[in-house]
């Protein structure tokens, strides 16, 4: 019975249990899914990662290539990344160029790589002018359930740790570039952002970690990129419903808490990487 | 790329770091030629996708989601040998549609998201693999929209997304005569030719010649045949194929035992 409700009014359906100050998958308002992340399972990629924020699953490759560094930043690499929503994750994206959706998150780590310097694009250039890394991120989303921004972040950051780089010298004599590669170092992530996803209800009522149904009832949604300092890397909102300043300053509390615990979560990922 | 304003641009162009290596001589070494890698096989694991398996053969790891049936779109779509023939049997047969793509990172290069030529042959060789296992006649003016994702190339991997996307459409309730297992081989190259069963990436990368077959175990029909290369005489393909078949059925109790515990974590999940 409870099941016909839902399909015939589903937004009432939630409202009944957003009263109790809880949701239909029994989680508080404030409560993320589990989130498991797994590293560097993808031995053709230089670094990878796998993030589940409960049945949302991202996976994210990262491979180093040499480019000509640009004209305009002769001392600089590049951080490319590229979101992919396939028809594998849900039934409402088609083959084809990216979406909107995908364009949209693309954009938005970009931003949150450029604004939090998660890697500083100088560490990246192997000879000014002439030669420089490329990093190329690309996530694919495997499950779509809501929240992907989030997942997306995490496992961005996930990846970038993981992610090892072979030796370069340039030989004075032939001006070419020498690859070791048997010596590799780690990348240099400067900062650690993660991001936490709001839902608005009804105009009034903030759900953090939304699924794919509640974000689909919700009248506005918002993202936080928070760094290890408490500083603000990222604002994300798109429209939707306006929120009072201190509804914003609950959520931003939110995200530094959340930040606490999904450091916690990769360091005791990295550190069980690090003793194999 | 230049003219891709839908994704974030990078450079012009970029060179993977192992051209400028020092030259590593990275030959396969020697092994028996009938063995087949283990395999761990899963299915049921995407929540939104109808049916949907994970498959992964040593470094190879393939994911794989069916969707439908829905109504299929009118007009010229895709295409395929339906389209040909009387009209009243090709309106009312469901259709297949197959997309293969591979992840960017799957390879020793850097891919374009995009793909290509040679992602739309593995797609079309699926749909050709799929459709006689299939009970599309069930599906009347529906299609069934299958589509793999190769996570990582470790060999043989158009073997791999054909078991997977078989599993998936089992997983997913779609009616079939029989499931599909794929094998790939590998040719080596050189004086005394060997054929490889299920070949490592390095031994395809080093081969003369490569074939993946489908085998429908039950009926024991073979659904699909894809090879290329310089083969030699005609006896070693058939050769080939036979070793190739024996090796679908050696996989076929690992897929079975797969869906048999699927079911059951699907029973066992369900509230009544």
């Amino acid at each position: 019975m409870a099941a016909g409700f839902k399909t015939v009014e589903p937004l009432e359906y939630y409202r009944r249990f957003l009263k109790e100050n809880c949701r239909p998958d029994g989680r508080e308002l404030g409560e993320f899914r589990t989130t498991t992340v797994n590293i560097g399972s993808i031995s053709t990629a230089d670094g990878s990662a796998l993030v589940k924020l409960g049945n949302t699953t991202i996976v994210c490759g990262v491979k180093a290539e040499f480019a000509a560094p640009p004209l305009d930043a002769p001392d600089r690499g590049y951080v490319v990344p590229n979101v992919d929503l396939p028809p594998l994750c849900s039934s409402r994206f088609r083959t084809g160029p990216p979406g909107e959706e995908a364009q949209v998150a693309s954009q938005f780590i970009a931003d949150v790589i450029e604004n939090s310097q998660i890697i500083k694009k100088e560490d990246l250039c192997i000879s000014p002018g002439k030669l420089a890394w490329v990093l190329y991120c690309d996530l694919i989303c495997l499950d779509y359930d809501g929240n992907i921004l989030d997942a997306c972040t995490f496992a961005l950051l996930a990846a970038l740790k993981n992610v090892q780089l072979p030796e370069v010298t340039i030989n004075e004599e032939t001006a070419l570039a020498e690859v070791n590669l048997k010596k590799k170092s780690y990348l240099n992530v400067r900062t650690t952002p993660v991001a936490t996803s709001f839902a608005v209800f009804d105009d009034t009522l903030l759900i953090v970690d939304p699924t794919g149904e509640e974000e689909h009832l919700s009248t506005g949604t918002l993202t936080i990129v928070m760094d290890e300092e408490g500083k603000l890397c990222c604002l994300h909102k798109p429209g939707g419903s306006g929120l009072t300043g201190a509804k914003l300053q609950d959520c931003m509390s939110r995200a530094v808490t959340r930040h606490k615990e999904v450091n916690k979560l990769l360091d005791e990922v990295i550190q069980s990487m690090k003793h194999k | 790329m230049p003219g891709d304003h839908r994704r974030i641009r990078g450079p012009e162009e970029s060179q993977p770091p192992q051209l400028y290596a020092a030259d590593e001589d990275e030959t396969p070494a020697a092994r028996d030629p009938t063995r087949l890698r283990p395999v761990y096989a899963r299915a049921g694991l995407l929540s939104q996708a109808k049916g949907s398996a994970y498959l992964e053969a040593g470094g190879t790891k393939v994911l794989c989601a069916v969707s439908g049936p829905r109504q299929a779109e009118g007009g010229e779509r895709g295409g395929g040998p339906a389209g040909a023939g009387g009209e009243a049997p090709a309106a009312l047969r469901g259709r297949l549609l197959c997309d293969f793509r591979r992840a960017p990172f799957s390879g020793r290069r850097r891919r374009a998201p995009q793909g290509g030529g040679e992602e739309r042959e593995l797609g079309l060789a699926l749909q050709e693999a799929l459709e006689p296992a299939v009970r599309l006649g069930r599906y009347p003016r529906a299609q069934l929209e299958v589509s793999a994702l190769l996570l990582e190339d470790g060999g043989s991997a158009l073997a791999a997304a054909l078991t997977a996307a078989a599993l998936a459409l089992a997983d997913a309730g779609v009616e079939m005569y029989d499931l599909v297992v794929g094998c790939g081989l590998s040719l080596t190259p050189g004086p005394s030719p060997t054929w490889l069963l299920d070949p490592t990436r390095l031994e395809e990368e080093h081969s003369a010649a490569g074939l993946t077959v489908a085998l429908m175990p039950v009926l024991n029909q073979v659904a699909g045949l894809l090879g290329s290369g310089e083969g030699g005489q005609t006896e070693s393909w058939t050769d080939a194929v036979r070793l190739g078949l024996e090796g679908c059925q050696r996989l076929y109790p690992v897929l079975q035992q797969c869906l048999v515990r699927a079911a059951r974590r699907r029973s066992a999940a369900a509230p009544s």
